[in-house]
């Protein structure tokens, strides 16, 4: 009989169920001990999470017009070990990207799975570099943030890095608030490691950033801007800076420096011309400081305004200096002292007050603190304790030296004046709110302490009406709206200590209508030249300015 | 006849499960299908979203104070804000114009009447910042 098993098909069989057998082993023990990490390397290969992208809040003006918003542009990468061709590749590409050859060559050349070609390209530039269709090449959307206004309110708005996290301004104080919160989503993805639709298993959506609001009016911001720039221009100023404020709130209508530079072009201008220096550069403010003193002097009722003070025919000899007046004065009243701008008419009444109070009125004023508005990089400026002055510093503060201060320190000393003797603090951002139009946070107006009493203020702002009326800020005077305001011309300090004749810091402090004020304005300029009189250089600017306010804001002018 | 039974319930079962499998696989392939008709819409919404956003931006540009001033600068005219004589305020807004032949004629003439009001519309090319 044909034998249907033989031995040959048994051995067959028996290695065949043997090696069954070996595999049933290896899956129990697969199974048993080693499925757990087996699982997750095989979860992990095919699962993953995938990371949205917040958009970034918008930064509006008062009138909710955007100064700063995110758009999504096609970032170029390549992966060097995929592209073929390298030569004819950096070849095609130097071309659509406007690079060098040699640069993009190098980076094909790279041994690394991926290298950035051009963050954040032009969409014309994206068209075309997606129709050379190069092995290798790809594109990822990220934000890019973009300034409608360019150059407009820089030193406010502030800007961001390429990661899209703010560096400076409201951009860096608000990051938190502005950048929102990134979501996820765990999902399949294929062997190319592209997400499978249709496979998600958990998803967080992201939070988009919050918009901020700010005080600052884009139009009022594009006036005092060219009026700064004008003079900028005209007296080949190193620096310069305007401040429009509301004295009773607090809001800062415009902030603006020079030089300045372009939000969307940051790289092409210096890093000196980023600093804001109406927060962060301390100064000695000269003559405007004068408004300090006269508050003090008047609101402890030491000195009456009709009170007559020798001028000393313009030099005056304490303790071993020789202070001088740049016009020499006899017997002056103190509305007068103010008026020409005499500065031993104001140490001497100074001299009547004492160290003590006067230190105090410069504290209440604000001077050496911080004036708290939510711009980075503020600076306290400098005023000494009283147990560090020499014998001299009563009269050199006094007339504003041996003192330091910010810009926006002046504006709110000059507020207190103006809304009638309260502190307040700048304020800048108005709220903070979500996507849905809801306030998250709002920045009310802060009054805080008195600092001089009504009276003092109300007569305090009629002398200084007669600065611009009849003394050193007559070019200042806008016809129907009667401004008041305080010239200064300090001397800046040479690198040896001594005050320079060469080097001015040119100032006008002032508000109007002086009745009722219902702007501040300072304008500071940093070594104009040739002119470097406060009067001349910076009260035109005020004029240019607070013209153009009460149009805008349609202020009928008194007849 | 028990064997016939058997035979059939052993069909019927496969038939059921092979069935349901198909099911299965018809189902995942519709998930699939949807999941990719989702993702091919999100893509073209974001992608009009983005675009969108360029154009707003664009158009922000062209409206932006200082750029408007940079381009009249350049171009050798300066603007001021206007004094109150300079403004004058219409008591309500005029009538519309209307052809005379249009009225007499009804709303059919304006088809064929030369000399209708020019309109003004927006356009966004030139200076974009950003450009297709």
């Amino acid at each position: 009989m044909y034998k249907l098993i033989t031995p040959r098909i048994k051995k067959v069989a028996y290695f065949l169920v043997s090696l069954f057998v070996l595999l049933a082993v290896r899956l129990f023990f697969v199974q048993l001990g080693a499925a757990k990490p087996l699982s997750k390397l095989a979860s992990d290969q095919y699962k993953t999470y995938f990371c949205l992208l917040p958009r970034r809040g918008i930064i509006y003006d008062h009138q909710k017009k955007e100064l700063a918003i995110s758009i999504n542009l096609n970032s170029i990468f390549a992966d060097p070990l995929m592209v073929e061709d390298k030569e004819s590749a950096a070849d095609k590409l130097a071309g659509v990207l406007g690079q060098d050859k040699d640069n993009i060559l190098a980076k094909l050349s790279e041994d690394k799975r991926f290298v950035w070609l051009e963050r954040k390209v032009q969409p014309k530039t994206e068209k075309a570099a997606r129709e050379l269709s190069i092995k290798g090449v790809g594109f990822i959307k990220e934000p890019k943030r973009v300034y409608p206004n360019g150059e407009l309110a820089s030193h406010v708005i502030g800007f961001v890095g390429l990661d899209d996290k703010g560096l400076e301004g409201i951009e860096l104080k608000f990051d938190k608030f502005l950048k929102g919160t990134v979501g996820w989503r765990y999902s399949i993805r294929d062997a190319k490691r592209r997400e499978v639709p249709g496979y998600e298993y958990k998803e967080i959506p992201p939070a988009d950033g919050n918009d901020i609001i700010l005080t600052i009016d884009s139009i009022v911001q594009a006036f005092a801007e060219r009026e700064l720039e004008s003079a900028f221009e005209k007296y080949k100023a190193r620096g310069g800076t305007i401040i429009v404020m509301d004295p009773y709130d607090g809001d800062i209508l415009a902030l603006a420096n020079r030089p300045t530079y372009d939000l969307n072009n940051i790289k092409e201008f210096p890093v000196e011309a980023r600093r804001n220096r109406a927060v962060c550069d301390f100064f000695e403010p000269g003559s405007s400081f004068k408004i300090v003193t006269a508050s003090a002097v008047l609101d402890e009722g030491v000195v009456q305004p009709e009170e007559e003070f020798f001028c000393e025919n313009g030099e005056f000899k304490w303790s071993r200096h020789t202070y001088h007046d740049h016009i020499p004065h006899g017997w002056l009243t103190f509305r007068d002292v103010i008026k020409h701008s005499s500065n031993i008419g104001t140490m001497k009444s100074a001299m009547k007050l004492g160290e003590k109070r006067f230190y105090r009125y410069i504290k209440r004023f604000g001077f050496g603190s911080k004036t708290g508005i939510d711009l980075p990089g503020e600076v306290e400026g400098v005023t000494r304790p009283t147990r560090q002055w020499s014998k001299l510093s009563l009269c050199s503060i006094a007339m504003g030296q041996e003192v330091a201060v910010t810009a926006i320190q002046m504006a709110c000393a000059v507020s207190s004046v103006a809304n009638g003797g309260y502190y307040v603090k700048p304020r800048i951002v108005e709220r903070i709110e979500d996507k849905t139009g809801e306030v998250i946070e709002e920045f009310k107006p802060e009054q805080m302490q008195r600092v001089i009493s009504e009276e003092t203020a109300e007569e305090l702002r009629a002398i200084l009406r007669r600065v611009v009326e009849g003394g050193t800020g007559k070019l200042a005077e806008v016809k129907g709206y009667f401004p008041a305001g305080k010239t200064g011309t300090a001397q800046k300090i040479e690198s040896d200590g001594s005050y320079s004749h060469r080097k001015f810091m040119a100032s006008f402090v002032g508000f109007l209508p002086y009745d009722k004020p219902k702007f501040v304005i300072v304008v500071i300029m940093d070594e104009p030249r040739p002119y470097y009189y406060g009067g001349t250089v910076c009260a035109p600017v005020f004029k240019s300015v607070a013209s153009q306010l009460m149009r805008y804001y349609k202020i009928e002018p008194a007849s | 006849m028990k064997d016939f039974l058997r035979t059939y319930r052993a069909i019927g079962f496969i038939f059921i499960l092979t069935f349901t499998m198909l099911m299965y696989v018809n189902q995942q392939v519709l998930i699939y299908q949807m999941g990719l008709k989702v993702k091919e819409n999100y893509q073209v919404y974001s992608k009009l979203f983005d675009h969108n956003k360029i154009l707003v931006y664009n158009v922000l540009n062209l409206k932006s104070p200082v750029n408007l001033q940079t381009k009249l600068l350049a171009k050798k005219v300066e603007l001021d804000m206007p004094h109150k004589w300079q403004v004058v305020k219409l008591e309500s807004s005029p009538k519309k114009f209307v052809h005379k032949e249009a009225a007499k004629k009804g709303l059919f003439a304006n088809l064929f009447i030369v000399g209708r009001e020019a309109e003004a519309s927006p356009s966004i090319t030139g200076f974009a910042h950003l450009s297709y």
